[in-house]
């Protein structure tokens, strides 16, 4: 199986002297196609950072991270956007859909900017429309729908490149358990069926036992780390909830 | 804490967010107190000769300057308090009183304003010798001009603002009681519904426009039809500019939108879809903008074709150097040496050219209409100046014109009326019935004449007859012999032309170039630098509206790119994208506005308002206005930029 993402030793110091705070502190970890990774931990354990770093968005101290094979440490600032257009598929807590843009235009957005042509496009809306169920409201435009099918349109632009990896952060943070519980449903089955990879920051136990794998992290540190494997979904909620109460400090959202 | 250093403390603190509104109040400051000080200043009052009537062209010109600037600071100041309803909803919400608040934002608009009040009186101070100086060069007469400080344009300058800062101040006080706590927190983020496109307006806007285009392209005849399409074009005109940008570009937009295959190209997307969701705000914004400007252009043209067509002008209301009837006595040799005396100035022709005065038959119904209106005018006078073919081609030659008439029998030829549009259609063909002591003698217009003999006086008829009937009437008649004389360098004999004037000898009728050509000089001048001066005020402050409006809209959009970023839009297409809406912002008023400023000159010229050669005053005025908005563009689009690049 492929690695997709490596992240080597990877450090982020905030702050000049005097003053500096180290949100990650030498992280290692490797992603495998097809997987679905959970990254956990308290407030301000460095999870979001991490995501971002492996999002291109911020840059690592020191440390070295590949995705597909490439560091993406020594692009550019325009290789570095080609390449999030082309590998990476984002879904973020608060949405960030465009509202001057439709539903579907939110959705089509990337493959527009890539330059794809028109009906290859709409072919591409077509397929996907049904996965996350927005037919009915593609034309809607965003403040006219409810924040379950904000998210699934995010979810919809984030995939619809079929990136390498799909970075979500906190992506059920804003939706009711109905809204949340729909969506991870179709990141798992996105998963399952269409071999995406799936890389999502949680702070909620039940969000985290859709995936996979769930990496704990704290003070800037890879504390543990579970594997679902063939157990149950039920049994491995309780699994995440038991490393949490020992991580203490943190989230104890139940369902 | 006081209150009054918390105000402090939020400029100080926020200056960045200040800066542009403290600015615009500094630079309407100085606009104002260099307008005011040009109207006291003591340097101008000596050298201008009609120092009175210009006094007050500027105090009308400071009247429209006033309701400007409160406009201006008005506006940038409701750009400014948008930007801030979060931090006032913040104050209201940690429990601060509102009229703890309300005090707190008037003290905080009042110290801007007084610092404003004092950096703009001392730009302008500094500022206001080169505009004095500008003004003199405009008006001919260049003198060295020092720093003075007129305590008069202070104090007016100082109530003024004053009164407008107070205005703003109160409104900042109103702005908590104005908005409920849930409307100053959502102020960044309403969600405005898609404009519809109604094809009746588009049909109707373009109609309107295409009508009062049609009118300005029409012939006028009288006064009454005049006014009647001014009022037609003006009200069609601003209709329909209304619905173009309300209607007509939204239909355009939409239409771009169905293209598929060029909108969901690459960052077209973004671009377009961005316009159209302001569209709607921006419409009324980019009418009033079109048409002030369009306006504005106008009057620089006016002002710039006056400037321009003035030696003209005066060539052709005065021909000669020095003119006066002579009587063959003392006073006139007087006059002669004068003219003979200046020997900067010598005498390349003189000449006497006699003339006739006589009178028409008020039965005469074969008349051409312009001389039949001074007939009814004129019943008892001896309005019609009747000179020789041969006196005509002596001035011609002694002028330096290439015209020449030759008339047998009776034919008679007109010279074209000053101030009329008259064609040789007009008297082709017609005749006139001249009444003398002995016979009446019917003459045929077979030749119009443009170039004028003697000064212009009303009533303007000057008829050019055949030698042989001349010399016949002139034993009928006594004629008058004027006396005109064609001197080197005629534009530059303000002394000589002084001292004749300085004779007093009125009945002589002494009319001379240079007082036509200083006066001409002077009303142009300052009506060059007043239209001018204001014109690119105007022109500058809708720039800077637009300019405001597109920083409330980046400011408003970081979020959206920030958004793009993330999804992989190269910074390249966000510059691009951004490039690409703030030259359609741009673009749009400043074609509207040149099309129908060529409109409304075309309609100017149609009434006789302006003459002349117009093409160079239009191409300035135009040229102008390009590049104060090629600034503006360029200024927006960096500042753009860089917040949404933050």
């Amino acid at each position: 199986m492929k690695m997709v993402v490596d992240v080597k030793s990877v450090k982020k110091v905030y702050g000049a002297k005097g003053n500096v705070f180290t949100a990650l502190d030498g992280i290692d970890l490797s992603v495998m196609e097809g997987e679905f990774i959970g990254i956990m931990g308290p407030s301000g354990a460095g999870k979001s950072t991490l995501l971002n770093v492996i999002a291109t968005i911020d840059q690592p101290t020191s440390g070295d991270i590949f995705i597909d094979g490439t560091s993406i440490l020594t692009m550019n600032e325009d290789q570095l956007a080609s390449f999030r257009r082309d590998k990476l598929g984002f879904l973020f807590q608060d949405y960030n859909l465009l509202d001057t843009l439709s539903v579907k235009e939110n959705i089509v957005l990337p493959l527009a900017l890539a330059k794809v042509n028109v009906k290859e496009l709409e072919r591409r809306v077509d397929d996907i429309a049904d996965t996350f169920g927005i037919r009915p409201i593609l034309e809607k435009y965003p403040y006219q729908i409810s924040g379950g099918q904000k998210q699934r349109t995010a979810a919809s632009r984030a995939i619809i490149t079929n990136p390498r990896l799909l970075l979500a952060d906190e992506p059920t943070g804003a939706l009711d358990s109905k809204s949340a519980t729909d969506l991870l449903e179709s990141l798992k089955e996105l998963n399952e069926h269409r071999q995406a990879t799936v890389f999502m920051v949680t702070h909620d136990a039940f969000a985290a036992s859709y995936c996979k794998r769930v990496l704990f992290i704290k003070d800037g540190k890879i504390f543990t780390e579970i594997v679902k494997g063939t157990s149950p979904r039920k049994e491995f909620f309780n699994k995440v909830l038991d490393v949490l109460s020992v991580l203490g400090g943190g989230t104890s959202d139940t369902v | 804490m006081t209150l009054f250093s918390l105000a402090k403390r939020n400029i100080i603190g926020n200056f960045k967010n200040y800066l542009l509104y403290f600015l615009s109040m500094i630079f309407s400051v100085v606009i104002y107190h260099t307008f005011v000080s040009l109207r006291y200043s003591s340097e101008i009052e000596k050298n201008i000769e009609s120092f009175q009537s210009m006094r007050s062209v500027f105090l009308q010109a400071s009247i429209i300057l006033i309701a400007f600037v409160a406009v201006f600071i008005w506006y940038s100041n409701a750009f400014f308090t948008k930007k801030r309803k979060k931090e006032v909803g913040m104050y209201s919400l940690l429990g601060l009183r509102k009229k703890t608040i309300g005090k707190m934002m008037f003290y905080e608009n009042l110290l801007m304003g007084a610092g404003a009040v004092i950096a703009g009186v001392l730009l302008s101070t500094l500022l206001s010798k080169m505009f004095t100086m500008l003004l003199l060069r405009l008006l001919g007469t260049d003198v060295d001009v020092g720093f003075t400080l007129s305590l008069e344009a202070f104090g007016n300058t100082i109530f003024v603002f004053t009164c407008i800062i107070l205005i703003t101040s109160i409104q900042g006080y109103r702005l908590i009681y104005n908005f409920n706590l849930i409307e100053l927190f959502q102020a960044d983020k309403e969600g405005e519904p898609l404009p519809e496109v109604s094809m009746i307006g588009v049909i109707i806007g373009t109609i309107l426009l295409v009508f009062g285009y049609w009118i300005a392209f029409q012939p006028v005849d009288s006064n009454g039809q005049i006014l009647r399409n001014l009022l037609l074009i003006m009200g069609s005109i601003v209709t329909g500019t209304y619905l173009l940008f309300r209607t007509a570009i939204v239909y355009l937009l939409k239409k771009a939108k169905e293209h598929k295959s060029s909108y969901y190209n690459g960052i077209n997307i973004i671009g377009t879809s961005h316009l159209l969701y302001r569209i709607k705000g921006n419409a009324r914004m980019l009418t009033m903008i079109a048409l002030l400007s369009a306006l504005t252009l106008s009057a620089i043209t006016i002002g710039t074709s006056q400037y321009y067509n003035f030696t003209t002008h005066a060539k052709q209301l005065e021909p000669f150097s020095y003119t006066y009837i002579s009587k063959g006595d003392i006073e006139e040799e007087k006059i002669k040496e004068i003219i003979y005396e200046d020997k900067n100035h010598p005498v390349q022709a003189e000449l006497t050219v006699p003339l006739l005065k006589v009178h028409t038959d008020p039965s005469d119904t074969d008349l051409p209409e312009y001389l039949e209106q001074l007939m009814a005018e004129f019943p008892e006078e001896d309005f019609i100046n009747l000179i020789s073919a041969k006196t005509f081609n002596q001035v011609s030659a002694a002028l330096d014109r290439n015209e020449k008439v030759t008339l047998s029998g009776n034919e008679a030829a007109m010279i074209k009326p000053r101030y009329t549009h008259d064609s040789f259609s007009d008297y082709e063909g017609r005749t006139i019935t001249l009444k003398l002591p002995e016979e009446e003698k019917q003459v045929r217009f077979t030749h119009l004449l443009e170039g004028r003999v003697l000064s212009w006086r009303y009533p303007d008829a000057y008829i050019v007859l055949s030698d042989e009937l001349y010399s016949e009437m002139e034993k009928q008649i006594q004629p008058v012999a004027y006396k005109t004389y064609q001197v080197k360098d005629q534009k530059n004999t303000e002394l000589t032309s002084n001292q004749l004037h300085q004779l007093g000898f009125d009945d002589l009728k002494l009319s001379t170039f240079y007082k036509v050509y200083k006066r001409g000089l002077e009303s142009a001048g300052q009506d060059i630098f007043t239209l001018g001066f204001l014109g690119l005020v105007f022109l500058a402050a809708t720039g800077c509206m637009i300019y405001f409006k597109q920083l409330t809209e980046a400011h408003s959009d970081k979020g959206r790119y920030e958004i793009l970023r993330k999804i992989g839009v190269r910074k390249k297409e966000v510059l691009t994208t951004i490039s690409k809406q703030s030259l359609f912002i741009f673009l749009l008023p400043l074609i509207v506005g040149i099309s129908h400023n060529l409109m409304i000159v075309k309609v100017l010229l149609g009434i006789n308002l302006i003459g002349g050669d117009i093409s160079i005053p239009i191409l300035t005025s135009i040229g102008f206005y390009i590049a104060i908005y090629l600034g503006y563009y360029i200024l927006t689009v960096n500042t753009y930029y860089k917040i949404v690049n933050l």
